[in-house]
């Protein structure tokens, strides 16, 4: 017990670290950056240039003229009262923006990540007991491939084939704009049929190296004598494949999943771009360009909030389904 | 007698790369039904190959590449896989080394006989529960405690009980021991085979002891076959063995063995090392080291002979050769 | 002339460092596909600008043309021909890449060594650092960096590539470091009054060179990915033949992926990445073989 809070003390330091670096990064931007910013809007909206300089200051500092301690007090109090801070483009609050995005995004990974590793972990259980079968050439010449385009292109290639050129999936958006959303056919189709590009970007992406590493597992574990005696008791072959030798292949990639959940968050952002599928990633990557520094940093930190997270409760995760493991400081 | 298990000329090699290992060289053996047969020999002597293949069970690189094995009436090389698994635990059973890893670790005791027992057909859970039970009480373990043990929270001992009473789960004819005794300290030793003993008595059960302890096989043997490069050597009972050994090896092995009483000193190893199995010298395996060795020896392999009742030897010159134990 | 004990040393010193590591890389031949690729992109990178021109003013007449002998690769929506664009474009996504991966392994050491060599409080604090590094995953701490800092050249880019990136070497360096320290060679050292300077080039340094040199093709590899996802995005804007800068264009500005005919302008920067990554995957394989002797069949 002690170890599970001094392991949740550490995740919340560390969060804490992010927010404050986050914090004194945005607030000591060079100049530059402002000016440039100025200057869009002066041609944009013919302002005066110290006009402009003035709005875009009182955008992003609580109050820019208080000392910056105190905006960094005031920041954290409101954190931790929940408030994320504002976004200056969307003119609302980061946790408007999260409500109306994380469902999407949520909804979009933990698809992936099911159809990920749930077809990974069949074709490396697959791989690993008929280590003679085509699938093995087959499915590692996939992983080097996949594993060395970084996600986006793979994206990019699957939204020019089948959005641009054949047509069958749609471009943008999460669902039709047309249909009302509901519990009716029409909107769930429509919100799959938006979906699938990003999940299949994912998947295609992340499934063969979870059937590598899953065989490299399994492998391993076929070499244990259990497995062995198992058949000397006479046991089925299906039994031993899947309580024998899956149940104890598949404990060391539960700790990899926390790691991938980071990753494919990280790379949320390239893809929602790509895909026009406003989720969290979106959301960020407009922030990004368009310097909205209130949004960005408060998605980063909800972001960087929940990857910690999801790594502490992987470790536990492991810790239960290992009996042989018991949780180290 | 009808023996219960007949080996006939075995040959098992394993495939290298740069050549084939002879792990087991036409091994012949016979186990008699209700006897505890000790099959002695050093470490690569072939002995837990041999075991492995009476469950057709040779791990690869591994094969099985001549002989017959007849259990009971049973021709064991030729079952077919689904035939071969019902044979498996149910009419022999194996006894594994409790330092070895032989139960998986993520799965409770209790399971692991649910498991076994289904394998075999018997689905209903309370019923087995009940029977595990029992032999875990005849092992001497408290049942309430083991069965929702895992594996890794049980002693080096109680893991060595729980694999007995795993191999009777099924009432099997024969029960293969391999080194049932070797990582546990001297007193659990004592205990494990005063079970062992036990069990015999109690539901007559044949056993095949794989050891290379010379102790142990004086206290439960009734028979002794002595193996050495995945040969058989010598056969014969306990007593025939230990006072009145014929081969070479076989006097080396017991004049080896320290006891309580004598001196330390006059204990003497066999010279030399264990053979090459992947080029094995032509002639009798043994010559080498063999302070008897004649050119015969050298150039021609001897094949075991009956030279009395259960009494077979391998060795061209076993009568010129002065039996017993020296000192 | 009878054989100069020097000479042989030089033979045998050449052969060692030549050789032997070529030798083994070639053995396997995906090692060896990876090396032959990342030499033509070098190729591409160092004398390629100098020996294709690039004509970067805008021909509209010219616009999405097909490949042809002029323009192997067709021409872009200003007219421009791509594959002199994909040429000149290597150069700054490889020095970028080796940029990264130079600071990287630089800060990376740095952390490392310190960090397993002084043990106690200092060894707890750096350790935190590290862990915090790897625990929060760095592209959107890029991403930030990127949108927040005005990046304008190879340089700064590459410095803000690696300020989140050294956190898998200088544990792997803390690890070793540790683990050699208490090893005989460097009581020895001690002993002899050979000071830290010494026990850190000479005696640590190489001991940690294999790590140092994997991770250093695994960071480029990263980088280019990186770097090229930042430009797509638009965030780093200051070179118009990067082939990220490319792939926005084409994708998010010209609109070039709903052309049929601009599908090489559109392709050929992502045919680019995914070479070179695969080249350096396969080439990465080959390093570590070489460098971790356990590996060879």
């Amino acid at each position: 017990m002690l170890v599970i809070l001094r392991r949740i003390g550490i995740a919340l330091f560390t969060i804490f670290v992010i927010v404050s670096l986050t914090f004194f990064l945005v607030r000591k931007t060079p100049g530059d950056v402002l000016q440039t910013w100025a200057m869009d809007l002066v041609t944009a909206y013919g302002m005066t240039y110290e006009d402009a300089l003035a709005m875009v200051k009182s955008w992003y500092g609580y109050e820019a003229d208080q000392p910056l301690f105190q905006q960094y007090i005031s920041y954290i109090s409101g954190l931790l009262k929940g408030d994320l801070g504002q976004s200056f483009i969307y003119k609302v609050s980061v946790n408007e923006v999260l409500i109306k995005a994380l469902p999407w995004t949520v909804f979009v990974i933990s698809i992936s990540l099911l159809l990920s590793f749930g077809i990974g972990v069949l074709l490396g259980m697959a791989m690993a007991w008929k280590r003679k079968s085509v699938l093995n050439p087959l499915v590692t010449a996939y992983a080097s491939f996949t594993g060395a385009t970084p996600d986006y292109i793979t994206a990019l290639i699957l939204l020019i084939i089948f959005a641009v050129n054949l047509r069958l999936f749609p471009l943008k958006g999460a669902y039709d704009a047309t249909i009302t959303p509901g519990f009716t056919w029409p909107f769930i189709k429509s919100v799959l049929m938006h979906a699938a590009l990003p999940i299949s970007a994912y998947t295609f992406e992340h499934a063969a190296g979870w059937a590598l590493a899953m065989k490299g597992s399994a492998v391993g574990v076929l070499g244990e004598d259990y497995i062995m005696a198992a058949r000397a008791r006479g046991l089925k072959e299906r039994r031993i494949m899947i309580s024998y030798m899956g149940r104890n292949a598949i404990l060391p990639l539960v700790t990899s999943l926390a790691i991938s959940v980071g990753g494919m968050v990280g790379g949320s952002t390239l893809i929602e771009t790509i895909f026009s599928y406003p989720g969290i990633g979106w959301f960020f990557g407009e922030a990004l360009v368009k310097r909205d520094f209130g949004l960005m940093q408060g998605l980063f930190l909800f972001l960087a909030a929940s990857i910690i997270f999801a790594n502490l409760a992987a470790d536990i995760l492991y810790s239960v389904l290992d009996p042989r493991i018991k949780l180290e400081g | 007698m009808m023996p219960l298990l007949a080996v006939k000329d075995l040959v098992v090699e394993f495939d290298l790369g740069r050549g084939a290992l002879r792990a087991v060289n036409e091994a012949s053996l016979d186990v008699l039904p209700g006897e505890i047969m000790a099959i002695v020999g050093e470490s690569g002597s072939g002995k837990t190959t041999l075991a492995f293949s009476i469950f057709n069970l040779v791990p690869p690189p591994g094969q099985i590449v001549g002989g017959e094995i007849f259990f009971d009436d049973i021709e064991v090389l030729s079952l077919g896989p689904e035939e071969l698994r019902k044979y498996r635990w149910k009419e022999v059973a194996m006894v594994f080394q409790a330092a070895q890893n032989v139960m998986n670790p993520v799965i409770r005791i209790a399971e692991q006989m649910i498991d076994t027992a289904q394998a075999h057909g018997k689905t209903a859970k309370g019923e087995v529960l009940e029977r595990a039970a029992e032999l875990l009480r005849m092992v001497r373990l408290e049942p309430s405690q083991v069965l929702r043990a895992y594996p890794h929270e049980l002693s080096g001992g109680m893991r060595q009980r729980v694999i007995i009473a795993l191999s009777l789960l099924l009432e099997p004819k024969m029960l293969i021991l391999d080194e049932p005794t070797t990582a546990l300290d001297v007193v659990t030793q004592a205990y494990i085979l005063d079970i062992l003993i036990d069990i015999r008595d109690r539901l007559g059960l044949t056993m095949m002891l794989l050891t290379h302890d010379m102790s142990i096989v004086a206290k439960v043997a009734d028979r002794v076959g002595v193996m050495y490069a995945g040969r058989i050597m010598e056969v014969g009972n306990v007593g025939d063995i230990f006072y009145d050994a014929k081969h070479p090896y076989t006097m080396g092995l017991i004049n080896a063995a320290p006891s309580l009483i004598g001196d330390v000193a006059s204990k003497k190893p066999i010279p030399g090392s264990p053979p090459d199995l992947l080029n094995p010298p032509i002639g009798c395996p043994f010559h080498p080291r063999c302070a008897y060795a004649t050119d015969r020896c050298r150039e021609e392999r001897p094949e075991l002979e009956k030279i009395g009742d259960g009494r077979l030897i391998a060795c061209h010159n076993w009568w010129l050769i002065q039996g017993g134990e020296d000192g | 002339m009878a054989e100069t004990s020097f000479s042989i040393e030089l033979r045998r010193f050449l052969h060692r460092t030549i050789y032997e590591p070529f030798r083994i890389v070639t053995r396997d031949r995906r090692a060896f596909a990876g090396l032959i690729i990342l030499l033509i992109f070098l190729l591409m990178a160092t004398i390629g600008p100098e020996v294709v021109p690039l004509d970067m003013r805008s021909n509209f007449v010219e616009r999405f043309k097909p490949p042809s002998w002029e323009h192997p690769l067709g021409t872009d929506y200003g007219g421009r021909d791509v594959l002199a664009m994909i040429i000149h474009g290597s150069r700054d996504v490889l020095s970028v890449a080796f940029l990264a991966a130079l600071f990287t392994s630089i800060i990376a050491v740095a952390f490392g060594m310190i960090a397993g060599l002084k043990g106690g409080l200092v060894d707890v604090i750096l350790s935190l650092a590290i862990n915090a590094v790897l625990s929060i995953p760095s592209f959107p701490v890029m991403l930030i960096l990127g949108s927040v800092f005005k990046i304008t050249n190879a340089l700064t880019f590459g410095l803000v590539l690696s300020i989140w990136s050294w956190g898998t070497l200088a544990r792997a360096v803390r690890s070793q470091v540790l683990s050699l320290k208490e090893r005989e060679f460097i009581e020895a050292a001690r002993t002899l009054g050979l000071g830290t300077f010494h026990i850190v080039f000479r005696e640590l340094l190489p001991n940690v060179m294999p790590y140092m040199a994997i991770n250093f093709v695994d960071t480029m590899r990263g980088a280019i990915g990186a770097s090229v996802g930042l430009m797509f995005l638009g965030l780093v804007p200051f070179s118009a033949t990067n082939w990220g800068m490319m792939l926005n264009f084409a994708v998010r500005q010209a609109g070039a992926i709903y052309l049929p005919q601009a599908t090489f302008y559109v392709l050929s920067p992502m045919v680019a990445i995914m070479l070179l990554e695969l080249g350096g995957v396969f080439f990465a394989h080959g390093l570590d073989e070489l460098l971790n002797p356990r590996l060879r069949s």
